[in-house]
Formats: structure tokens, C-alpha cells, sequence
């Protein structure tokens, strides 16, 4: 059997009937910089026409461009960010935003976090942490072009987020993961089960070090790009079996998080998850989680 | 303002408070200083663009232009606020008063004719060379 068969195989047995897609360019404006008709008037002057994204708030899908949309000027000023419709869901799903102590957990390159900062309006704090020298410096120059001015970078492993020593009332926790091959066409070559059981290790290690610094009513929301359920809802149902956090109803795109994986019950809550397969977007993968309280 | 290895940053009060020493980037970046100069950020000349400082409006053409690198030739300048002179540095700003970048001024900006007016010191462009 090959790797990409092994794969497939597993998606049909989640419900998932496997085809090749080819999801849409997607870019978010930034509101605290620019107004979204203005953007699209001038946008659509420089031959690039947008369509608005039914499930989100400020995101258009790119219909049709004669230009690049990461060499306008309008990009390089801030007004929008190019960013995967599916990957602006999970800023979105936090109850309220503005005036608060916010984490970004594993912030580069920075996408997440500028959007962090315009749902904030630049009020209160986003701490952005990454621990890569590179990927630090793509997310300065976003922090920049977008002109946040309510984030602060500190080059930090987020497992040991505590030691910053602060408590946060938000923390989004969108971390490293396995991808999906939506997203990467050689994905199906490149990755095995062991990428995707270390990566479901780490993911355990940040949501532990995420409790650790979590506000006793505070909100972690925790997102993948990964397809594989060990990485999602297993690694979901093991949270609130071990670290004393319970699954939030949210309201957004997606599937309900499947309770029964190859023949394992998972806690019941762990349906309130949100599983986007791929489509008109990337897989994707979100879940809101709070302290339970005793 | 806070100072770390050479860059500076402008921190608002709720910064100040939970901002920790050893920060990699906080609040709004506003340039770096090296050998005796100091370099403003995209940030920094977006807030002098506000106040009296030298400005050039150039058309839509010479907009592009700029942020591609290019030096602005005199036809693409629509107005002159504040110094014409030669060896003046002046912001760049385009149809909507937005900041571009800032260049030097290569010859009165007065004189007629078609000639290099402005030398492109640093451009938004920037953002997509510096990350290559």
C-alpha cells in the first residue's frame, strides 16, 4: 500500500471520500488600517476582483487578478493580508477580544497575529511567541507592513509560555502540525504516521504549557491544518480527560469533530470541534476550550 | 521609546507594563540605528507623513514605479509640500496621500524639464526584497 493510499484510506474510514482539490486564494482586510468597500474599489482598479467569503466577517476569496495580490500597494501598506480562508476562523471564534491579555501561541509568521491585533483594534496585549530566528523575522516585518502596534515578540518556546509569567484571558494555540495535502502538493511523499504521532506529542506539550498560563476563565482556541485525528480530536479528548479543560460550542464553518475514531469513542463534547475537509479551502481544524470548572 | 541591539520601539502604556526585557519586536517599530545613522522604519515615515514634513504627491505611474525601486522623474510629481531644495530628503506619497518610502532630492525641484527629481532611498517595496 502506498503512503498516499495509507492516507486515503484513513480518510474514507473517517467518512471522507478523497479527491484532489485546489483551494481558493483568500486575503482578509485589515480593518483598523483600511475600509473593505474602499479596498475592494481600489483592488478591482488594479484588475484584481474579490468575492466575499459567506462565512466570514472580512474575508474575500480572490475571484479573478491580473496582478499579484502580495505586490500591490494596497498589501504592501497594511490594508489587507493574504491569508487562507479556513486559517481566519479561529481568531474569530473568541467571545471578546478587545482591551485583554492575549497569547499568540505559535505566532509566525504572523497572519493569525495581525489578525489578533485588528479584532483588538491595537487595544490591549498580544504576546507572540516562535522560537525560529527566520520565522521571527517574517513575523516583525508582518507586525510592521500591517503597522500593529499592541503586539509584543519574544522568541520563546510556547511550551514553557508560564515563565513569561503572565495569565492570559485569550490564548491561540494554532500549532505545528502535520499540514494536509491540500495545502502541499508533495504531502502525500513526505509525510508518514511517525510525523504525525511526534507532532501529536508536541501539540500535547503546548496545550499543557497553554493551561499552565491560562486565566481561571479564560479561552484557549487550538487549530491544526492537519487532516489526522491524532492531531485533532484525539488529541482533543485527551485535553479534557487530562489537563481539566472542556469543549466550548462554537458557531462557525465546518463539520461537527467526529466522536468515533477507527473504532474509538471519544468523549461526547468533542463533537462541539469544527472539522473543515478540504474543498473551497485547506483542511483545517478548531476547537474552543475553557477551565471546567468543578 | 525602547531601545534593543540598535532597533527602536514605540510602546504604548499597557505595552510598558507587560512587556518583558528581552523582547524580539514590541508596539510600533520605528527604525534602526547603525554606525552613527539612524534608519526609519515604514511605520515611523507613515507617522511623519501626518505632520509638516517634506512631501512629494507623484501620479499613479511613478507610484508603482517607486515601490518597485525606481528614482522619480520630474513629470510624475503632482505636488511639492515644504523643501525643493537639492540634497533634501523628502517622503514619497502617492494619489491618496499615503507614505511610499522617502528619497533624496537630485535637483531643485523648481527646474522644468524632464530630469531624475528624487532618488529612492527606501520604498515600501522593501518588504517583499528584504524576506527573499
Amino acid at each position: 500500500m502506498s503512503n498516499k493510499d495509507f492516507f486515503v484510506d484513513r480518510y474514507e474510514k473517517l467518512g471522507w471520500t478523497f479527491r484532489y482539490v485546489k483551494p481558493r486564494q483568500a486575503i482578509r482586510i485589515n480593518l483598523t488600517n483600511a475600509d473593505s468597500k474602499k479596498i475592494e474599489d481600489r483592488l478591482r482598479t488594479n484588475g484584481v476582483f474579490l468575492q466575499k467569503i459567506p462565512f466570514l466577517e472580512n474575508g474575500f476569496w480572490v475571484r479573478r487578478r491580473k496582478v499579484s495580490v502580495g505586490a500591490t500597494a494596497e498589501y504592501l501598506l497594511g490594508f489587507y493580508s493574504i491569508q487562507e480562508a479556513a486559517a481566519q476562523i479561529p481568531a474569530t471564534l473568541f467571545s471578546d477580544l478587545r482591551g485583554n491579555l492575549v497569547l499568540d501561541a505559535c505566532a509566525a509568521p504572523g497572519g493569525k497575529t495581525v489578525q489578533l491585533a485588528d479584532l483588538m483594534d491595537n487595544t490591549g496585549v498580544v504576546a507572540a511567541l516562535d522560537v525560529d530566528n527566520r520565522r521571527l523575522t517574517a513575523l516583525a516585518n508582518h507586525l510592521e507592513r500591517c503597522h500593529v502596534s499592541n503586539a509584543v515578540v519574544y522568541k520563546h518556546d510556547a511550551r514553557q509560555a508560564s515563565r513569561l509569567k503572565l495569565k492570559f484571558k485569550r490564548i491561540l494555540l494554532d500549532v505545528p502540525c502535520s499540514g494536509n495535502f491540500a495545502a502541499d502538493k508533495d504531502w502525500f511523499a513526505r509525510r508518514t504516521m511517525r510525523d504525525v504521532e511526534r507532532n501529536a506529542k508536541v501539540q500535547k506539550e503546548l496545550l499543557t504549557g497553554a493551561v499552565e498560563c491560562l486565566h481561571e476563565d479564560g479561552e484557549i482556541v487550538y487549530s491544526t491544518c492537519s487532516l489526522e485525528p491524532e492531531e485533532d480530536e484525539l488529541n482533543m479528548d485527551w485535553a479534557i480527560r487530562n489537563l481539566g479543560l472542556q469543549i466550548e460550542e462554537v458557531n462557525c464553518y465546518g463539520q461537527k469533530g467526529l466522536t468515533e475514531v477507527f473504532g474509538n469513542k471519544l468523549d461526547a463534547s468533542v463533537e462541539r470541534c469544527v472539522r473543515v475537509w478540504p474543498g473551497e479551502t485547506q483542511g483545517f481544524f478548531v476547537c474552543k476550550l475553557k477551565k471546567r470548572r468543578n | 521609546m525602547v531601545e534593543r541591539e540598535g532597533r527602536y520601539f514605540l510602546l504604548n502604556a499597557e505595552l510598558k507594563k507587560t512587556a518583558l526585557k528581552e523582547f524580539y519586536y514590541a508596539g510600533k517599530y520605528l527604525g534602526n540605528a547603525k554606525k552613527g545613522k539612524f534608519f526609519p522604519s515604514f511605520n515611523l515615515l507613515a507617522m511623519l507623513a501626518e505632520t509638516k514634513a517634506n512631501k512629494v504627491v507623484v501620479d499613479e505611474k511613478t507610484s508603482w514605479l517607486f515601490i518597485c525601486g525606481r528614482d522619480i522623474f520630474h513629470e510624475g510629481i503632482k505636488s511639492v509640500h515644504g523643501s525643493r531644495r537639492k540634497g533634501d530628503i523628502t517622503l514619497v506619497l502617492n494619489n491618496f496621500g499615503e507614505c511610499l518610502g522617502f528619497g533624496r532630492i537630485l535637483q531643485d525641484l523648481s527646474s522644468k524639464g524632464t530630469y531624475i527629481a528624487i532618488k529612492n532611498v527606501s520604498d515600501l517595496g522593501d518588504f517583499l526584497r528584504r524576506e527573499r
